[in-house]
């Protein structure tokens, strides 16, 4: 028993070792911020694209590009720059602010969430992971409490089923989250002139035109066209190179 | 039971009510009237269909005389169309109409009596050509060579123009005679050949018998549209295709040959040789090519000075426009929808342009085209554009869209009516500005607002996280599953202790049981008194220590007189009576007999017995 929870608390202690720092990137990412800085918007936005293709993803470094993007012009890739952002960390202020006047500036498309994501989004998903192991956990240890206790106590009843109803609901709302309009599939408009169509063809009727920044939820895809929840609540196919999810 | 069964007959009725309902509130009679095609030369027969819906008994003209054309009724369909129990019933009055000679000709409108009442049909508008290419092209198909096999087919290529503007777009026809005798069957194409235009896909139209040059044919008539990419002079054609024909397999020359029953104006019918009067005879099946003759027309380059509206649309459309909702808040959306009806090049139909869009934003439109006829020539092409307003405005701005009418040889430009709209909030219009005026009749500066300034971004920032953060969610981390064995093994202890606990609970509660029992036995025994006074004082000490383990939880064996004494908290005398009690049980054990008498009195015996029962905690 001690060598598995010695084990166990190695194997946590290297994961959290092991987890990438930045060792030298700190000098590119300052670079890109003094392009930024001299009007330098397009070296700005290849040094952050640099810094976003080696892995070393951070809120703020996202932010930085989208501002790069909005710069040059590149309102598509702002938003998703900015969606990104608040995707690392929910309560970038700065992030949200700026997601605000560039999709006003572009006019971009937003999907509507259904009422559960909207209730449940006063916290994130890794908050509704820990809230949900917590209470799954409680509710086993007063279900076992129960069956080895001399005597059923009511506390312990009502806290087993306090603890499995907050289980659920927490499950709930991860699944909710993760699958809703703005769960893992949320993809950003980049092209522009992008419009989704009734079929796989460039000359199939249109569905929806979709200024850049707009938001859709792709639903599968077929060789270089995507099939997309869009904001209309329609569906229709746009080309793969047009939208690029918000999640890495 | 009885409620379900009762239920069925009232849901039929219901059922029964409403698709009765909606059959008795079907839509009024109307009445419509439509060409097969609006284009066509002289000789080429047209069909004309007049679809009456809503009513039976509608009575259409038997003849329609128009000078130029020979209209001729040929039939009459119904058709019955049931949806949502919504039933539905039309007429069709089929009309053949065969041009004598070219032009425009006005089909005027028609009068339908329906019952007591009456409807007119639309006036339509028949372009008839001069068709020497065609009739060229047919003729040296038509005038076959003896013991050629092309004789049993013919391909003509119909170019109802000769004059067309660039991007036009023009319909054609080609048209494929088979003699049904030789069992033809289509394999390849057909294709028109030819550079400097662009054709749309072929649609067979129709397939039907004709007699030419007194010879039957099945005719299949395929449509398309053509439109020239630049000005000049164009070959379009030929038109190739390859047929599989049945022919005899060797005309013999030796043998005479009989004129066919086909062959009644002696015109060296293949189909004369004995092969065809004897039908199991040899024949062989060979692929043949299909060829037309070429068709030339002239393309002219489309006039100087286009409007900024034009998009490249050539042809006659007319334009509609509406918008929804009226009524709306700054920043909402308005959706102004405008179809472009017509005969055109559809390809080259764009979105109508709002003429003035300041304080206007627009999103991009989407369209979607409807078309009337086999080749998407005719048809309805709806815009929807999403507008909405930064300011206050009285009035959507006007929409305009241009094109090239090649009939007038001239740009025209439709313009949509000013629609009114209520806008909410924002702020108010300057009192020169006219929102449905359009930009070019008003001078640039009235009313012109300097458009706000766009609210800039916020700084960059420099701080940067310790370490990389993932977008993997926690729950889809290993990490997260692995710290759930804490808890896991946590409750796995917790059972373990608990199960442990419960038999050691289960052990000393045997073991007190067990000592409750001797207890019993021994205080049972020393009441009966039957035994010897070395038993009767072993059984009473037995029975102290017994009692003392079971109120000290302690082993019986370890308990003496004092710890007995301690225990029970006795008195100096019962405490005395018990060091005696002890002191006689082990003589009477170690010394192996008694001293004094060998029996017990009756009433040493019920000391010792009180004392015993007497020990309580």
């Amino acid at each position: 028993m001690k060598q598995l929870i010695v084990a166990l608390c190695c194997m946590m202690v290297c994961t959290f070792v092991v987890s990438p720092a930045f060792p030298q990137s700190d000098a590119e990412f300052a670079k890109a911020n003094a392009n930024y800085a001299a009007g330098h918007f397009q070296e700005a936005v290849n040094g952050y694209e640099t810094l976003v293709r080696s892995g070393e993803w951070s809120a703020n470094l996202f932010y930085n590009l989208g501002n790069a993007y909005f710069r040059v012009g590149d309102f598509g890739h702002a938003i998703l720059n900015y969606e990104r952002a608040l995707a690392l960390d929910r309560h970038h202020p700065e992030a949200d602010a700026n997601l605000r006047i560039v999709r006003d500036e572009a006019r971009a498309l937003e999907m509507q969430s259904s009422w559960p994501e909207r209730y449940f989004q006063f916290g994130s998903l890794s908050q509704y992971s820990v809230v949900a192991a917590v209470a799954f956990w409680l509710g086993m240890f007063c279900v076992f409490r129960l069956i080895f206790g001399r005597r059923r106590s009511a506390a312990i009843i009502a806290l087993s089923i306090l603890s499995f109803s907050t289980f659920v609901i927490a499950a709930f709302a991860i699944y909710k989250l993760e699958n809703g309009n703005n769960g893992r599939a949320l993809a950003i408009v980049t092209g522009t002139g992008v419009e989704a169509r009734f079929a796989t063809a460039d000359s199939a009727n249109s569905v929806l035109a979709l200024p850049p920044g707009s938001e859709i939820k792709i639903l599968s895809t077929r060789g270089d066209w995507i099939y997309a929840a869009l904001p209309n609540n329609l569906r229709g196919w746009l080309p793969a190179k047009s939208a690029e999810l918000v999640r890495l | 039971m009885y409620g379900v069964r009762a239920s069925i007959p009232v849901f039929f009725l219901t059922l029964t009510a409403f698709g009765g309902a909606n059959c008795v509130f079907a839509d009024a009679p109307r009445v419509t009237a439509v060409l097969s095609n609006s284009e066509a030369a002289v000789g080429q027969t047209v069909q004309l269909q007049i679809k009456v819906t809503g009513d039976r008994a509608a009575q259409a003209p038997e003849n329609i005389v128009i000078d130029g054309l020979e209209i001729n009724r040929t039939g009459t369909e119904q058709h019955f169309e049931m949806n949502n129990f919504n039933v539905s019933s039309s007429v069709i009055y089929n009309y053949t109409i065969l041009p004598l000679k070219s032009g425009t000709f006005k089909i005027p409108p028609q009068t339908v009596r329906i019952r007591s009442s009456s409807l007119r049909t639309p006036e339509l508008t028949l372009n008839v050509a001069d068709s020497p290419g065609r009739s060229s092209s047919s003729r040296s198909n038509r005038n076959l060579q003896p013991g050629d096999a092309d004789k049993l087919v013919f391909a003509e290529l119909i170019v109802p123009k000769k004059i067309a503007f660039v991007g036009e777009t023009m319909p054609v026809e080609i048209r494929l005679g088979f003699d049904p005798r030789a069992h033809p069957k289509l394999v390849d194409g057909p294709e028109i050949t030819g550079q400097g235009f662009t054709a749309q896909k072929l649609q067979q139209s129709q397939e039907n018998l004709e007699t030419l040059n007194g010879r039957s044919y099945d005719v299949v008539t395929f449509k398309t549209a053509v439109a020239a990419a630049r000005a000049g002079k164009f070959e379009i054609g030929p038109v190739k295709a390859k047929a599989q024909v049945s022919l005899p397999r060797t005309p013999s020359t030796s043998r005479s040959r009989s004129r066919s029953p086909f062959d009644l104006f002696n015109l060296d019918d293949p189909f004369s040789d004995p092969f065809f009067a004897d039908p199991f005879g040899q024949s062989e099946r060979r692929e043949i090519d299909v060829e037309s003759e070429p068709a030339t027309f002239e393309v002219k380059p489309l006039a100087a000075n286009a409007p900024p509206s034009f998009s490249g649309a050539v042809g006659n459309f007319t334009m509609t426009t509406d918008a929804e909702p009226k009524n709306v808040q700054a920043g909402d959306p308005i959706t102004v929808t405008s179809t472009i009806s017509g005969r055109g090049n559809f390809d080259r139909v764009n979105a109508p342009v709002f003429e003035d869009e300041r304080g206007w934003h627009k999103y991009p439109p989407s369209a979607k085209f409807k078309q009337d006829d086999d080749v998407g020539i005719s048809g309805a092409k709806t815009f929807e554009t999403v507008i909405s307003p930064n300011e206050k405005k009285q009035a959507l701005p006007l929409l305009a869209f241009s094109y090239f009418d090649p009939l007038k040889e001239k740009y025209v430009t439709l313009r949509s009516d000013a629609i009114p709209i209520s806008v909410q909030g924002g702020a108010p219009i300057p009192p020169n500005a006219v929102a449905s005026q359009p930009a070019a009749t008003a001078p640039a500066t009235v009313g012109a607002k300097p458009s706000p300034k766009p609210q800039d971004i916020l700084y960059q920032l420099t701080e940067r996280p310790p370490r990389a953060q993932s977008f993997t969610p926690l729950f889809a981390c290993p990490i997260f599953w692995i710290a759930q064995l804490i808890p896991l093994a946590a409750l796995l202890g917790f059972a373990g202790w608990k199960i442990r606990q419960a038999k050691i609970d289960n052990r000393e509660a045997r073991r007190i049981g067990a000592l409750h029992q001797e207890s019993t036995d021994l205080l049972r025994r020393l009441r009966r008194g039957e035994v010897s006074p070395q038993e009767y004082f072993s059984d009473a000490s037995r029975a102290v220590r017994v009692k003392t383990a079971l109120a000290k939880n302690v082993d019986p064996n370890a308990v003496d007189a004092e710890m007995a004494a301690a225990t029970f908290r006795l008195d100096e005398s019962s405490r005395a009576q018990l060091r005696r009690l002890f002191e006689r049980s082990d003589e009477l054990r170690y010394s192996g007999r008694p001293n004094g008498t060998g029996t017990i009195s009756p009433e040493n015996r019920r000391e010792v017995l009180e004392l015993i029962e007497n020990l309580r905690v």
